[in-house]
Parts: C-alpha cells; sequence; structure tokens
C-alpha cells in the first residue's frame, strides 16, 4: 500500500510537469512590425481561480484596444496567459516558461502574494518588469529580501489596506472583534496592518480579540467552514474581520448563512470583497458588510470607466471585477511607457515608468512613486446594500473612495522596512512595520 | 459538531475511492471529478427547477449523469489497465482528470456557482449553546445512511457477494460463471454514484468550482489511506479522525499552526506502523 502512495505521488508530479511543459509560437501580421507577447501566469484554477479568469479577461480586453491603435513601438501585442493553479511552484515554473522560453516582454503579477514572491525573484534575475495589479502584500516592495526593481505595484498594498480597514472599523465603536485571515504572506500582512492601524486610528479602545494563534486558517482553506463559525459563536464578538476572499470567502458567507440566516447581523464583519465575490454569491451576499474593495466599477464611474464596462459586459458577458478593472490599467501603463521609450528593454521603459503618473479607469491618475515603486492607488469602503435590480449583485452604499495620498505609507515607513529596521531580533521573519521606529513614534 | 459534517461529507467521496479500489485494485485519481460533475449537474438542475424540487431532482440528474460517466471511464479507460502496473492506472486516470476539468471549464464556465439547499433542510437548530445548521446534521444524517447502505449492499446482497469473492479471487470468481467484466463496471458505476452523492450533497453548502474536484481528492486519498483502502468501516473511521483531527486542530491555539499536518503527520504513521491501513488488509 505504501508503494501505491508513492506511486501516486510520483504519478501526479510526473502529470504536472507534463502539463509545464507547453509552449506557444510567435506569430506575425501584416501590418505590425511583429508580435511581442506579454505574460501572465495566474489562478485560472484552483483556488483563486475566480479572480485570474478576471485578470487574463482584463488583460486579453486591454491587449485588443492598445493594438487597435497600432500596437506597442509597432508590434502587436499577444497574450501568453498560463494557468498557475494557484500553486506557488506552478507559478515559479510559469514564469520561467513565460520569460526563457516564450521571450515575453513583460509579466502582471499573478493572484496571490506566495505566488508573487515565488515570481518576483526570476523576473528581476531576467530583467523583465512585473506590474503587480491583484498580489499586494507591502512585503513584496519593502522587504530587504524581495526587493526587485522590475516590480512595479498599482495596487493598494496590504499597508493600505489594512489602514483602510483599520480607521473603517474604528468608527465603529466595536470593542471584541474575531479575526479570521489565511494564513500565508497576504494574510499575517494585512491583518497586523489591520490590527496596527486600529490601535493607532482607536489608541484609548481596549480591544479583545480572539487568541492571535486562531486567526489563521490554512490556505489553500478546507472548503468547510463549521469550525471556525463554532468557535465565533463561542467567542461572540462585536465583529468579525476577515480578508478570507475567492471560495473561501464564498463558502464562508453560505455556511453561515445556513447556520443562522441572520448571522452577519448577529456578527456583523468588516471583509476585503470583490465585484467576483458578489457576483458568486449574488443575491444571497449578505447586506450589510462593512466591505474594503480596491476598485468596484460602480463606485468609481466615469466616462472611461463606464465605456470599459460596456464593453466588458458586451464581450464577457459579465461585469468586470476589481481584478479586471487593475489589470486592464496595468497593460495600459506597460505599453504608455513602452511607447514613450521607444523600446521594449526593461531599464528604459521602468525610467518612463517610475516618477510617472497615468490615467487610470477609476477616475484619477496615479503615479508610482520612487522607492517602493507603489502607485498612490485608492481603496473604496462602504456597506452593501441592494442594487435595486441594477446588476444581479449588491452594491455598496454610502461609499467612500479613499485617495492613494492618504493610504500610502509614509517614505520614512517604506525607507526603515527597506532597510531592515523594522525586524525581531534582526529575524527577517518577523518583518512588521508596525516595528518600525517612525510607526512607533 | 463542525468536525462531523466535514467528516461526512469527506466520508461519502472517501467510500467510493475505498469501494473501487477494494474490488478493482484501481485507485481511481477521476473520483474527484465525478464528485466534480455531479456538483455541476445539481446546481444547474436546482437553479432551474427552483426550491422545491431543484435538489431532489438535480440529485437524481446527477447521480444518473455521473454514473453514466462512471461506466463510461470504466469501459473505455480502466479495461484497458486492469492488468498494467499500478502506476499506468494511475496515469489513465489522471488523464481522465485533466480532460474532466477542461470539459466542465468550458461546458460551465469558470465562474463559482452556488444553490440554495432544499426548504426540509433550511434553518438551524441550538445545541449546548451553539447553533449549527439543519443541513450539516444532515450531511452527517446521509453520511451514516450511506455507510449503512454500502454496508448492506456488500454483506445482505447477491451483488455484494461477488464484489467481496472478486476481491479475494476474480479469476475464481469468473470461471464460476460470473461475468466479472460488468461485475467491474457495476462496482466503478457504484463508486461513481457515491463519488456523485458527495457532490451533490455539498452543492447547496459551498461554491460549487472547478477545483472542487482536486480539493476533496487530496483529503479522500488521506482518509482511505488512514483507514485502509478498501475497508468502508475504514473510510468511515478515517474520515472522522480527519474531521475531528482537523477541526479541532483549527480552532485550538497551540494546534493551529499543524492543523492540516496533523492529518498528514497521522497519514504518515499509519503508513509507517500499518502500511495496508487502520482496517486494511495487508496484500499477500
Amino acid at each position: 500500500m505504501f508503494r501505491l502512495t508513492k506511486l501516486f505521488a510520483v504519478a501526479t508530479a510526473g502529470a504536472l510537469l507534463a502539463v509545464a511543459c507547453g509552449g506557444g509560437n510567435n506569430t506575425t501580421t501584416s501590418s505590425f512590425k511583429g508580435t511581442k507577447k506579454v505574460g501572465y501566469s495566474g489562478a485560472l484554477s484552483g483556488q483563486s481561480q475566480l479572480y485570474g479568469h478576471a485578470i487574463s479577461q482584463g488583460l486579453k480586453l486591454g491587449i485588443d484596444d492598445i493594438n487597435a491603435k497600432g500596437g506597442v513601438n509597432g508590434y502587436k501585442l499577444e497574450p501568453d496567459i498560463q494557468d498557475d493553479t494557484t500553486d506557488v511552484a506552478k507559478a515559479k515554473d510559469n514564469t520561467t516558461q513565460l520569460i526563457l522560453q516564450d521571450n515575453v516582454a513583460v509579466l502582471f503579477g499573478p493572484v496571490t502574494s506566495a505566488q508573487c514572491a515565488a515570481t518576483s525573484p526570476v523576473a528581476k534575475q531576467n530583467k523583465v518588469i512585473t506590474i503587480a495589479a491583484t498580489c499586494n502584500s507591502f512585503q513584496l516592495t519593502t522587504e530587504p529580501d524581495l526587493l526587485n526593481p522590475y516590480w512595479v505595484s498599482i495596487v493598494p498594498n496590504t499597508y493600505m489596506e489594512g489602514n483602510a480597514a483599520g480607521n473603517l472599523v474604528a468608527k465603529l465603536g466595536v470593542k471584541k472583534i474575531f479575526i479570521v485571515s489565511p494564513k500565508y504572506l497576504f494574510g499575517t500582512s494585512e491583518t497586523n496592518a489591520f490590527v496596527a492601524s486600529l490601535k493607532k486610528a482607536a489608541p484609548t479602545a481596549s480591544f479583545t480579540f480572539n487568541d492571535p494563534a486562531t486567526w489563521y486558517v490554512p490556505f489553500p482553506t478546507n472548503p468547510r467552514w463549521d469550525a471556525t463559525l463554532t468557535a465565533i459563536q463561542g467567542f461572540g464578538p462585536d465583529l468579525v474581520y476577515s480578508n478570507i476572499f475567492a471560495a473561501d470567502q464564498v463558502n464562508f458567507v453560505k455556511q453561515a448563512l445556513l447556520v443562522n440566516p441572520q448571522w452577519f447581523q448577529k456578527y456583523p464583519m468588516t471583509t476585503l470583497s470583490s465585484i467576483d465575490d458578489f457576483n458568486a454569491l449574488g443575491a444571497s451576499y449578505p447586506l450589510g458588510m462593512h466591505a474594503y474593495m480596491r476598485a468596484p466599477f460602480f463606485a468609481l464611474s466615469n466616462s472611461k470607466m463606464d465605456d470599459f464596462v460596456k464593453r466588458y459586459h458586451d464581450k464577457y458577458n459579465e461585469y468586470p471585477s476589481d481584478w479586471a478593472v487593475m489589470d486592464y490599467d496595468a497593460i495600459q501603463v506597460w505599453a504608455q511607457a513602452a511607447n514613450k521609450a521607444g523600446t521594449f528593454d526593461s531599464d528604459k521603459v521602468l525610467k518612463q515608468i517610475v516618477g510617472h503618473s497615468f490615467a487610470s479607469l477609476r477616475g484619477y491618475s496615479f503615479t508610482i512613486r520612487p522607492g517602493d515603486q507603489q502607485a498612490n492607488v485608492g481603496e473604496t469602503v462602504g456597506t452593501t446594500a441592494d442594487s435595486a435590480g441594477k446588476y444581479p449583485f449588491p452594491i455598496l452604499k454610502d461609499y467612500t473612495n479613499l485617495k492613494g495620498d492618504q493610504l500610502i505609507m509614509p517614505v520614512t515607513l517604506m525607507t526603515e522596512l527597506q532597510q531592515g529596521k523594522c525586524e525581531k531580533n534582526g529575524d527577517p521573519k518577523t518583518t512588521d512595520f508596525a516595528n518600525c521606529p517612525s510607526w512607533k513614534t | 459538531m463542525g468536525g462531523l459534517s466535514n467528516a461526512a461529507y469527506l466520508f461519502i467521496v472517501a467510500v467510493g475511492l475505498s469501494l473501487v479500489f477494494g474490488a478493482l485494485r484501481v485507485i481511481n485519481m477521476a473520483h474527484g471529478s465525478l464528485y466534480m460533475i455531479a456538483a455541476f449537474v445539481t446546481v444547474v438542475v436546482a437553479n432551474r427547477l427552483g426550491l422545491a424540487l431543484g435538489f431532489w431532482v438535480g440529485l437524481l440528474a446527477a447521480v444518473i449523469v455521473t454514473g453514466a460517466v462512471g461506466v463510461l471511464i470504466e469501459i473505455v479507460v480502466l479495461r484497458r489497465v486492469y492488468r498494467e502496473e499500478h502506476l499506468i492506472q494511475l496515469l489513465g486516470t489522471y488523464a481522465v482528470t485533466l480532460i474532466v476539468a477542461g470539459a466542465v471549464r468550458i461546458i460551465f464556465g469558470s465562474n463559482y456557482r452556488t444553490m440554495s439547499p432544499p426548504q426540509l433542510f433550511s434553518g438551524s437548530l441550538s445545541l449546548a449553546g451553539y447553533r449549527y445548521s439543519v443541513y450539516s446534521l444532515f450531511m452527517i444524517g446521509a453520511a451514516i445512511m450511506i455507510a449503512v447502505g454500502v454496508n448492506l449492499m456488500l454483506y445482505r446482497t447477491a451483488l455484494g457477494r461477488n464484489i467481496r469473492a472478486a476481491v479475494s479471487d476474480s479469476e475464481l470468481l469468473s470461471a464460476s460463471g460470473v461475468n466479472v467484466a460488468r461485475l467491474f463496471t457495476t462496482v466503478f458505476a457504484i463508486g461513481a454514484g457515491l463519488a456523485a452523492l458527495g457532490g451533490v450533497i455539498v452543492a447547496p453548502s459551498q461554491a460549487v468550482g472547478t477545483s472542487m474536484d482536486s480539493d476533496v481528492l487530496v483529503l479522500a486519498f488521506a482518509i482511505s489511506v488512514i483507514g485502509g483502502l478498501g475497508s468502508i468501516i475504514g473510510s468511515a473511521v478515517g474520515a472522522v479522525l480527519v474531521g475531528e483531527i482537523y477541526s479541532f486542530g483549527l480552532v485550538n491555539p497551540y494546534t493551529n499552526q499543524f492543523a492540516l499536518a496533523f492529518v498528514f503527520i497521522i497519514m504518515t504513521a499509519v503508513l509507517t506502523i500499518r502500511p495496508w491501513g487502520l482496517f486494511g488488509r495487508a496484500e499477500q
């Protein structure tokens, strides 16, 4: 029997390797000088498939629009999209293949921070620009071991999101908070940011949390949330804070509503969310949730966004999620910079990105600042409410579009993190901005 | 209770995996795919027919469709590899998982689908100060009924007698006039039906998506290894162990970090001390 188990492992590994060995061909069209591939290794299956699917659609629409305007430096762009199955090792393999075999001109960041942390060194080694529009742990641009001069982030990072959530919760007047978060870089990064900013925003308040050792659930997560739901009932919180997402959030909500249709009235929840999560649950997505979102199209309405939403819906028969919006912006950033540079050379294109401002679908221009190459993009916070039939999912009411400049990490803090001044006992694993000298003061 | 409902759906899936291995000596990597197909069929039918009938018609449709797919897999793939070594069998059924995953994505799309539970099992009840969904209790009840049903089928019917005989010596069974090829197809269809029941039962309580197959297969495999491949009682004990250990581990501050690791630590320990599992039989 033991032999069978080993065989099982060998067979699985072999099959995965076989899947990883796909390739692509260069094609050219007569109206262009040639074709340049743009690479995306993302979750088209597995836990985060919901987001990877949206990202790939946003990128494809962006590429169509760029090609319709003559491409980049006279070249037609061609998407080269690989499924990482929400698996870190596969993401790394895909990235290596995209760079070395498919010769992509640029990469767009995978879904989760774990995959981004694994793929960033590969892209750095090969000097390929990566624009991250979904994975967002601030460590990706501040942790000395992970620093990558070719990494650009146009998504609000975990510092910014944690602060948005912390400030939101500080105004709710709650005292007893149950935290549930995925156990990997993103979850710990965003949860720590939330707790630190909450305490800073309400310095006189006394908060009670569930035991920090129980904040995290293994990721990818077991689809059954019964144990966590029982633990929440035992704790009796005023509020549940979560940054679980995709399948986890859908499963959590469904199972909570089965336990008690009034669950989210009894245990109000502040959570990261997205159009994809809204769409998956449709009308059963709980109303009254305090949600923070990266780019909900309905809250960022402007002529460019409205046109994008219409074309996206016409093409894919679904509404664009936050991820589709941000990755559409991401490819526009790179195309604009490469056209301006007149070359695909990463160093020259990067000079046209860092320190420059770019118009976005989100209705404002953002700037990629030097140092951490993070854009000052905003976050939307609000309460879920019925869309009155306008969409097949809820929207946010009383929402606020927080400005990126309000949220972005102070330069001093960023510098301290990059210099390794925010670790406990010199251990990089303990790096946290809450340990930084400037945060403490 | 949380651990038991976790155990319930895992048992329903694992018992089919175990039954197929016991009779056919094949580790069916496509078992998770059958579970996923059933979940999608249930959601599609249920959402079309509504709350009153949807789940029940969906259940019927899912078992029929999945059983048919199972029969097809057995005839087209497995019959060609029964006499091959296990590695070939594994690769054959793994290829089926890739084909099914691609087909499901094309047919149903990448977005998650959700459905409501049947009215009969909506609502909740209080127990020792905690509320539990009636649906979780239904899952536990369904798992118990399936365990009893499979046991009765194996030990109280002619079909079960033949299956047990095939486990002992399929060639002798064939010599006694039993159509073993048809018997194997029937067993595989029953295994597929059990995977289908697992898919149907979880559909109202979680997101139905194209990663369901691999999500469930790893734990179902761990349960089968712990309990003993081919043992129904082993699957039940393995499922309860895995469900409870994982759930207890998750909410306990001292064990949270190792909740999932515990499952595989136990699996490793069982493989080391008793490689044929807690209730399995050592191969001769």
